[in-house]
């Protein structure tokens, strides 16, 4: 009975061993699969994160040995008129480059999808701008807007006589900068819409004509209303990536004129290399971080919810 | 490819709509050109000609000074040498990384698998330009500061490209891996022998999309590197900005010179990424 007992416990030791083993192998094998993108990701992606928050507690550490500073960069990052200016700049320009960008993107996403010849042409074509470096089209954009040679202006001059400086003026310069981003986002953003109108259930509207219902009353009734995945993607995934302005800014005003295109990367960048106050520019990073994570945790609700 | 060409709505438009269909476009089509153009004719007049008006808008005579300046005057030759350089290793690096993890999400069995994707999930959408300081000062601080590995470097964590691959590969049978795994193969030759083979178009067009993104990167670079030999080609370009009195020939020459490798690539794969973009793109 005893003996018994023993060997039955034994041989469920021994399996349970063994399960132990091979479940170990697996992780083994899995772990070394992960091992290079998470060493890269600890070092290059987690460690900075968690160092943001560090730094927004020092000042120096450029120039001069890093030094605690409580809550001082806290309490400017609420108070500096020119983060104000920076967030308002950004919020204004993703105002204006985003619904415009999605309306002409949806425009010319429907155009293409009732092309019948020459599409492929035609979206090699309206994708061009959206492939080159922002930096690029901002500098090839020059040649568009400079005073004495732009494209544009030579247009306006020649029709009224007025000679324009888009960039000179601190009303237009947010304006302008907007338009070069939305020339260079319309490919894109209508290639996405175009994947989601060719993936909507063609039935529906089959069914829609057979009931009547015109091109334009399918397309606020149906599309528009069937596109909404797409469309929560592509709100947030814009305001991502347009919350990070900097290069065409960079390259075009340096923020100005009287800081009316400083943006918050542009701001982070200053800090660290015109004012050598990396705890300051390590504070505005984190409340950009914190608001970016934040509307990701929006659309992975919205989305969730509608699925 | 046969699924792009059909790709139409199930309706037929009305002769009027595909008529405003093909104004919008050929509009949308002068707007996105019109530019590159100008700048073309630009790149072939000297400096000094762009102020006259009325405008010539066709150069006569073709003075090639700009392009020969650039070589000649510019470390052009290095920025192009190394952004091709730097973009070609950190894709190859991060196709072969990617691929890993994408292939361990998707078709390992491990102790908290949860934790991992959560985590690097959250991740991909951390905001780099945010991370731009403490990774100036990780990099200093390895003393890689004004070296090319700066730029290679921390771009291989962005961990976007993991999902993009698992997808790929979450869409094999898992009968074509056990019977792989019944054959005595390990799991790095099932990746290589067996899964890399059948996700070839996937990882075509995600490796040209790498590709692009460094291309493209300037911020990055612009911190990193301070040595104009070292740099890549947006830096080392706006690097020709930032003089008093700016050769603007020099730069429309310089600019159209930068359009062209991205240029080519896409038109080389431009099938399989419109064939994966409009097929695939709303897929989880």
């Amino acid at each position: 009975m005893e003996t018994a007992t023993s060997h039955f416990q034994l041989s469920e030791d021994e399996h349970r061993k063994q399960r132990f083993r091979a479940a170990m192998r697996h992780n083994l094998t899995a772990y070394a699969f992960l091992a290079p993108i998470l060493v890269f990701f600890l070092i290059f992606m987690a460690v900075p994160v968690v160092w943001l928050f560090y730094l927004s507690f020092q000042h120096d550490g450029i120039l001069a040995p890093a030094q605690f500073a409580g809550l001082d960069n806290w309490r400017r990052t609420f108070s500096d008129s020119l983060v104000l200016k920076c967030i308002i700049n950004t919020l204004y320009y993703c105002a204006m480059a985003i619904p415009t960008v999605f309306v002409l993107g949806m425009i010319v996403a429907l155009s293409l999808s009732m092309v019948r010849r020459g599409a492929a042409l035609l979206r090699i074509i309206i994708y061009f701008p959206t492939l080159q470096a922002s930096l690029i089209v901002a500098l090839i954009w020059t040649f568009v807007i400079h005073p004495d040679f732009g494209l544009l202006n030579l247009g306006i001059r020649a029709l009224t006589g007025v000679k324009l400086n888009f960039l000179g003026d601190p009303h237009f310069a947010m304006p302008t900068i907007a338009m070069i981003e939305v020339w260079k986002g319309l490919g894109f953003w209508a290639i996405l819409f175009l994947s989601g109108l060719l993936a909507l259930p063609q039935d529906l509207y089959h069914a829609a004509e057979l009931d009547g219902a015109g091109p334009i009353r399918r397309f606020f009734s149906l599309t528009l209303p069937l596109m909404k995945p797409t469309f929560y993607f592509a709100v947030i995934f814009a305001t991502i990536v347009n919350l990070q302005l900097f290069d065409s800014v960079f390259v075009l005003t340096d923020g100005g004129p009287v800081d009316s295109t400083a943006t918050i990367a542009w701001y982070i960048y200053r800090s660290l290399f015109t004012f050598s106050d990396p705890g300051f520019g390590a504070t505005l990073s984190f409340v950009l971080v914190v608001v970016v994570l934040a509307l990701t945790a929006l659309q992975t609700w919205l989305l969730r919810e509608r699925a | 490819m046969t699924r792009v060409r059909r790709a139409r709505l199930a309706l037929e438009p009305s002769p009027a709509a595909r008529v405003l269909a093909g104004f919008v476009l050929a509009v949308t089509v002068v707007v996105s050109l019109a530019p590159f153009f100008y700048v073309i004719s630009t790149s072939l007049k000297e400096t000094k000609s762009l102020f006259s008006y009325p405008p010539h808008w066709i150069p006569d005579p073709v003075y090639l000074g700009n392009y020969v300046a650039l070589f000649q005057k510019h470390p052009f030759g290095w920025w192009l040498g190394n952004t091709l350089a730097i973009s070609a290793i950190v894709t190859a690096l991060k196709l072969v990384i990617d691929g890993m993890a994408a292939y361990a999400l998707a078709k390992l069995d491990f102790s908290g698998k949860p934790v991992i994707v959560t985590i690097l999930l959250i991740s991909v959408a951390v905001p780099l330009a945010a991370l731009l300081i403490p990774l100036f000062l990780i990099i200093r601080s390895m003393g890689l500061i004004d070296t090319r590995l700066a730029l290679i470097l921390p771009p291989l964590a962005n961990p976007l490209g993991v999902f993009m691959i698992r997808a790929f590969i979450a869409g094999l049978p898992d009968e074509l891996i056990h019977s792989a795994r019944m054959d005595g193969a390990g799991e790095f030759e099932i990746l290589r022998r067996v899964v890399v083979p059948l996700i070839r178009p996937g990882l075509v067009v995600h490796a040209t999309f790498i590709f692009a993104t460094q291309y493209t990167s300037f911020l990055w670079p612009l911190v990193a590197v301070r040595d104009l030999h070292k740099q890549v080609i947006t830096v080392g370009i706006s690097s020709l900005r930032a003089i008093f009195t700016v050769d603007w020939g020099l730069i429309s020459a310089a600019s159209l010179i930068a359009a062209v490798p991205l240029t080519v690539i896409f038109i080389l794969f431009q099938q399989a990424f419109f064939h994966q973009s409009l097929a695939g793109a709303l897929k989880e």
